[in-house]
């Protein structure tokens, strides 16, 4: 957690409840259990935030986000915090979320497309291990028409954990042209560990694109038969198998010193696997 | 360096294998023909040590060691190479990573130090050339999305990559166009040696023009019914398996 820590040292702190960004940054700002903080990003600026739970304990994001306005936000669970972000996005804003659970930990983000032509992103990862148990709760929100929100959600469970998702892209009833697309992608280890997965759609308008799955599955035996005849040990071909899993999720961060970080925090994880 | 005896093996307790003999030595290159469902890829997979098969009777001896006591990813350390017929997809893993750790893990077990991340670039470089793939596929995860004609030149260039001592190429010809059969049997021509030895399975004669066999053997409800030389593939592309079958009939 330390060398994770470093890196997160390097961004620019974030005191207090609230963060304004005026004006495009480039630094990352980080905020380490920022407990109740409220982000603005200004039209036409963006910025990257991390935010890091490193203790049990709640915390909660209102995030505004102005016309034009753009944030990468990548969160992430070193410790079994709770977590409750809502983000409001105005007409042309993108938002793009990362998020990390290495253990146990419950967050719940809800999205509202307020404006048109806004665009959301969501990539979540969790790593459930032992006795753990990791939730991710995603609500997307196309409150007005020409919207679009992508949102894959990837979990591993091993021995007697638990993971969990409960997705749901609502379409109001003058949300047309909505595109909205929600993926679950699960794998489970052994006979005692469970995820479940429950993407939802709940459409009122008739003209939109829309599209949700979810798969729970093992660690295919075919690619490990694959990888053993070119000499892998079975333990080197399942832990390749995991970190590509996971290597999808953590490398749509694009904030690139925390990106490194998270590929770390991720195989030191997976040695539990 | 390879000597099958007598082979015998079941899958679901269904008997595919019943009593293969098949002697491969160094710098020969054998042809496996046979009609569908005779037990061409089953022995290609027992070989190479599928555990979804089980061996009932018989031995292999592989460069002096009884293969049949090995585990799957030893067979690979000590030299066999399985092309697949169904190359498999693994998302999330490059195949500069995936081949970064066999070639290094086979250089392990033969007391080799690791290459250096430049030595691993230009031995990529040069391999994939080999089948004419194109270098930017490296980058991508292994298969996926890879059309019929990559998936197999990219078993080829593993073959380049891990420079067996015996490879099995299970089908590598099925599905592939004129010229894509053409660029992946120049590659493995290209990749033989005094040392090393191939078994080329095919139901096709075609690809025997490329990769000239000195002994083609034919498969038969789980037995060789028949061996000769490359005349023999010839011929069974003319007149096709039914006289010898009839023969084995009588």
């Amino acid at each position: 957690m330390e060398a994770f820590l470093d890196t997160i040292r390097r961004f620019r702190a974030v005191d207090g409840r609230r963060l304004t960004v005026a004006q495009s940054e480039a630094t990352p700002f980080a905020a380490v259990d920022p407990g109740q903080l409220r982000v603005e990003v200004a039209a036409g600026a963006s910025a990257q935030l991390a935010v890091v739970h490193t203790a049990a304990g709640a915390a909660s994001l209102e995030i505004d986000l102005a016309e034009g306005a753009r944030l990468a936000l990548t969160e992430v669970f070193l410790a079994e915090a709770f977590a409750e972000v809502r983000v409001r996005q105005a007409a042309g804003s993108a938002f793009a979320l990362v998020v990390v659970q290495t253990t146990s930990a419950n967050g719940s983000w809800t999205v509202g497309l307020e404006g048109r032509d806004a665009s959301c992103e969501a990539d979540c990862l969790f790593l459930a291990a032992a006795d753990e148990h990791c939730v991710v709760r995603l609500r997307t929100d196309h409150r007005v028409a020409d919207c679009r929100s992508r949102s894959l959600v990837k979990g591993a469970a091993a021995g007697r954990a638990v993971g969990e998702f409960h997705g749901l892209v609502y379409v109001a009833p003058d949300a047309q042209r909505t595109d909205a697309r929600q993926q679950s992608r699960n794998i489970v280890l052994g006979d005692a560990a469970r995820i479940v997965a429950e993407p939802q759609l709940e459409i009122y308008a008739d003209d939109v694109k829309c599209s949700h799955g979810a798969t729970v599955g093992q660690i295919d035996d075919e690619a490990i038969l694959y990888m053993r005849q070119r000499g892998l040990s079975e333990a080197q071909a399942r832990r390749l198998r995991l970190e590509g899993f996971a290597g999808d999720v953590v490398s749509r961060c694009g904030i690139e010193p925390l990106r490194e970080a998270l590929d770390a925090l991720v195989a030191a994880k997976l040695e539990l696997f | 360096m390879l000597s099958v005896k007598n082979l015998h093996a079941t899958v679901d307790g269904k008997e595919i294998l019943r009593g293969i003999d098949l002697e491969v030595k160094p710098g020969e290159v054998h042809a496996i023909m046979g009609p569908n469902g005779s037990g061409k890829s089953t022995l290609a997979s027992v070989l190479a040590g599928n555990e979804k098969f089980t061996v009932t009777d018989g031995s292999v001896e592989f460069l002096g060691r009884d293969l049949l006591s090995l585990s799957i990813e030893e067979r690979a350390r000590l030299g066999l190479f399985l092309g697949f017929q169904y190359p498999v997809e693994i998302p999330g893993v490059t195949m500069a990573n995936f081949m970064k750790q066999a070639v290094n893990e086979q250089r392990l077990f033969r007391g080799e130090e690791p290459l250096t991340a430049a030595e691993f670039l230009r031995m990529m470089r040069e391999r994939s050339a080999v089948v004419e793939l194109d270098p930017k596929l490296t980058a991508r995860a292994v298969n996926e999305g890879f059309s019929g004609g990559e998936k197999k030149k990219n078993e080829i260039f593993q073959m380049a990559m891990l420079a067996p001592r015996l490879a099995i190429l299970d089908e590598t010809d099925s599905g592939l166009d004129i010229d894509a059969l053409r660029i992946v049997a120049t590659g493995v021509t290209k990749l033989h040696t005094a040392e090393n030895a191939t078994v080329v399975i095919t139901h096709y004669q075609r690809l025997l023009d490329y990769i000239v066999p000195d002994v083609v053997h034919v498969l038969y409800k789980g037995r060789i019914i028949h061996t000769g030389d490359k005349t023999l593939a010839l011929k069974l592309e003319k007149e096709g398996y039914d006289w010898l079958i009839n023969d084995c009939r009588e």
